[in-house]
């Protein structure tokens, strides 16, 4: 077999249904999950050479963090209880950065979130995929913004030396790129304000307006521009394809994200935060914050998601009497494949993938 | 001496605790609120209010030109836009929650609100206590009673509005929707709404409080506040509270903000209750660009309710409605809701046409589904459920009862009684569209009421009242 046996290659989440084997064997996948590995293992190094301590998952809590666009959290029986299977580690992240002497952790994380439906057309959605999740203690999210743009020229730069083989897989699937970006730093930073604006104007363009209605399916997609809330998925996707360079997006509103994104203590609305997009339409690789920490803020900010204190006993007793400031972000590792093999969709970045309504193996 | 209340007293030395609800063995199986007839009368109602028509009617004009014929009262169009959910009339069936009646008869009046096109919402606490898809009681699951409705919905009209309390939110209740494909394609459509609660009329500032059997206390005590605990105390019900929720005006805002972002295709209502700060509230919903707001006089019904809390809380309807009135005044557009004691055509018209932009339904439609069934009318009206031995043979007659069709017909019969008057009296003003009720339809039978609204004092020269009412649409 070779890797130019594209159109027999059926690669849509239905697929691996039917025929995992065929489509896991295939020697542009395999080349794919060698990738996976490759950025993982630099990944690792770099955080290692920064003084990070690894931590194995913790996969089952009393409590996960909330969800954010809807997603549902797993659940299972736990001696009499119910357990959660976590969403995300946020809440282990800030105990072990703030245990550790080192004060620096990472996890390879593993996620589970049971996306909603709509989630499936977004090409960037998967119910379970790993996040490379670290957290720094005494630190802000400008400080931790500067570590994720480091590791990300860093796996760049690393993965240029593989550019001939990158080449292939890129070919497979239709993609123009011929190289890797030469990433300079520090990357462009702009407001959550900055960019809705930005977008705002884009969007007295009709030919961006239609293109975005006939490749999202949404109706009238100006009308969900919004400073109060997330840029909706397709005016992500449009920001990020109108760059060539990885940027910073930061400043979100207040209501945006959870709990545990500190908001400003002299700008309130206003969240201490960040997204680091990918450019080419890749869109968002990594989330990141400076963390509430302080145990009457989180309550507080708690009421907000609606969220029952007494589920969070454990983690509000931590704060109490041992919280301390904090920092971090998770990049999802099939989100930082899929870019650097430029692949179509999330989905081919896992050998058996989990996409929202689809029932794979 | 013969006015104090030494019975009370005597209850109260009997019951303790216990005693600040209305008698327990009617709980569940009577719907109360607060008694507004009791004298001296305490509140004024809308019944204070009349609707005036007029001799000269341009729109009346207007529509037989249109018609080619001389209008009738059927012309009128009840059709609406509540919470931008498109209405066959505008009436709201109120959230009626996991309480035994509301729950046993729910899936019934769903059917009968799908039928006339009415919204329907799905009070707190029922995924929590009758279980989410399966049953965890005899009684219908929280799936049965949204889908009896979503699935008889017909011609567009309708939308489900689900309310998620503090307790509901250890169930993620709002999430376990959004992402069940059962309720995906409903989704899309747009037929959802998620209701922050915020409020309830006959107690606000105050939890759910219910009584559940030992079965159910055993089942949740980890999730809600229950005194005794069930399995050391063996009784017949357990009190169970849910707590009321902390708002600020920065939580509140930060909930609305995150129900947009987390659920990006459902519609965002918010129910409240007759607090002081109402107006605050009201500015607040319509700021964040919340698409409803329901507002519960503190005549509305509940299942249960401390006696003086309904007695003593909260801002009357007409209060309330008063509050409407005043963000219309202030350029407020958002769809406003009132509900607390309001049950026919009349009614709705007055409301309004005091800009309200639709009145919610609890009580009505419990009672015209049970109303229908045999033997409860006379359970009901002669408070029959305060015997022990007589409730055990009502609660077998109810739910052989509600297997038959008679409740969705008696839901669908009163809807329909109350469209016809709605018809009926919106014709006599000389109008046909319930955009066009407005403040000139309406005047006072006392001069509180008239200031409250600025409308006209009917007992006053017209000319007096006019600088008021001017005010009053210069304003609006």
């Amino acid at each position: 077999m070779s890797m130019s046996q594209k159109l027999e290659l059926p690669l849509e989440p239905q697929a691996f249904a039917e025929d995992i084997f065929r489509i896991v064997s295939h020697p542009v996948m395999q080349e794919v999950y060698r990738f996976r590995h490759l950025i993982a293992k630099t990944v690792r190094d770099f955080l290692d050479e920064e003084g990070f301590v690894e931590f194995d998952p913790i996969m089952v809590g009393p409590v996960t963090d909330p969800g954010t666009r809807g997603a549902f959290e797993f659940r299972i029986p736990y001696y009499g209880r119910e357990y959660r299977l976590m969403r995300s580690g946020i809440l282990y992240k800030q105990l072990l950065a703030a245990a550790m002497e080192e004060g620096k952790i990472y996890f390879f994380y593993p996620n589970l979130r049971h996306e909603p439906i709509d989630a499936a057309k977004t090409g960037r959605h998967l119910v379970e995929f790993v996040q490379i999740d670290l957290e720094v203690r005494d630190a802000d999210h400008f400080q931790v913004m500067e570590i994720a743009e480091r590791l990300l020229k860093h796996v760049i730069d690393e993965m240029r030396r593989y550019e001939d083989r990158l080449r292939k897989i890129w070919e497979f699937f239709g993609s123009e790129r011929e190289s890797l970006p030469d990433v300079n730093l520090p990357l462009k930073r702009m407001t959550h304000r900055k960019a809705v604006e930005l977008l705002m104007e884009h969007a007295k363009d009709d030919e961006v307006i239609k293109e975005l209605e006939r490749r999202f399916g949404v109706r009238r997609p100006q009308d969900r521009l919004s400073f109060k809330t997330e840029i909706p998925w397709e005016w992500e996707w449009y920001l990020s394809k109108i760059h060539d360079q990885p940027f910073f997006i930061h400043d979100y509103p207040r209501g945006a994200r959870g709990f545990y994104d500190r908001e400003y203590p002299d700008k309130p609305g206003v969240l201490m935060d960040f997204d680091l997009l990918a450019p080419e339409g890749h869109g968002e690789l990594s989330s990141g914050a400076a963390r509430e920490y302080e145990v009457s803020r989180v309550f507080a900010r708690m009421r907000e998601t609606n969220e029952n204190p007494e589920l969070y006993r454990w983690y509000l007793q931590f704060l109490r009497d041992h919280g301390k400031p904090t920092a971090g972000f998770g990049i999802g590792m099939e989100r930082l494949v899929k870019y650097i093999c430029d692949l179509p969709s999330v989905h081919l970045a896992r050998p058996a993938p989990k996409i929202p309504g689809v029932h794979s193996p | 001496m013969t006015d104090y209340p030494i019975d009370e007293i005597f209850r109260r030395a009997k019951l303790g605790e216990l005693a600040v609800y209305p008698p327990k063995d009617e709980f569940g199986y009577n719907v109360f609120g607060a008694d507004v007839y009791t004298k001296p009368r305490r509140f004024l109602l809308l019944d204070d209010i009349v609707l005036l028509p007029p001799q000269f009617t341009p729109e009346r004009l207007e529509k037989g030109i249109e018609l080619l014929r001389e209008p009738l009262y059927t012309d009128v169009s009840t059709e609406a836009s509540v919470g931008r959910f498109r209405v066959r009339m505008p009436v709201v069936c109120a959230a009626m929650g996991g309480t035994h009646i509301a729950n046993l008869i729910g899936p019934k009046i769903a059917k009968g609100c799908a039928e006339m096109g009415i919204v329907y919402s799905l009070g707190e606490n029922i995924a929590a206590i009758r279980g989410y898809d399966e049953r965890l009681t005899k009684q219908p699951s929280f799936k049965e009673r949204a889908l009896a409705y979503l699935e008889n919905l017909k011609d567009g009209y309708g939308g489900l509005v689900i309310q998620q309390s503090v307790e509901d939110e250890n169930l993620k209740l709002w999430e376990k929707v959004y992402t069940d494909p059962d309720f995906d394609r409903y989704v899309e459509e747009g037929l959802i709404a998620f209701e922050i609660k915020a409020g309830q009329g006959a107690k606000p500032g105050l939890g759910g409080e219910v009584l559940v059997s030992r079965e159910v206390a055993m089942r949740i005590k980890d999730h809600y506040y229950i005194p005794e605990d069930p399995e050391k105390v063996v009784k017949d019900y357990y009190e169970r509270h849910s707590a009321p929720g902390t708002f600020t005006e920065d939580i509140l805002t930060s909930q609305i903000r995150l129900i947009k972002n987390n659920f990006p295709r459902v519609k965002v209502f918010l129910k409240t209750g007759p607090y002081r700060d109402l107006d605050r509230v009201i500015e607040i919903a319509s700021r964040e660009g919340v698409d409803a707001v329901t507002i519960d006089g503190k005549e509305g019904g509940t299942g249960m309710s401390p006696i003086a809390g309904m007695r003593d809380l909260g801002l009357p309807t007409v209060a309330c409605l008063g509050a409407i009135t005043r963000a219309r005044d202030r350029g407020i557009r958002t769809s406003l809701i009132i509900s607390g004691r309001l049950y026919d055509g009349s009614h709705v018209v007055k409301s309004l046409a005091l800009g309200a932009s639709a009145v919610a339904f609890g009580r009505p439609l419990v009672y015209a589904c049970m109303g229908s069934i045999p033997l409860a009318p006379a359970f009901i009206r002669r408070e029959l459920f305060r015997n022990p031995l007589l409730r055990e043979l009502g609660k077998i007659a109810l739910r052989w009862g509600v297997r038959g069709e008679g409740c969705t017909e008696g839901v669908v019969n009163y809807l329909k009684s109350v469209e016809n008057e709605i018809k009926m009296l919106t014709s006599a003003l000389g109008k046909y569209y319930m955009d066009r009720l407005s403040k000139e339809d309406v005047g006072a039978l006392n001069r509180d009421l008239a200031e409250l609204f600025r409308i006209w004092y009917v007992y006053s020269a017209p000319e007096a009242s006019e600088k008021v009412i001017q005010r009053g649409i210069e304003l609006s």
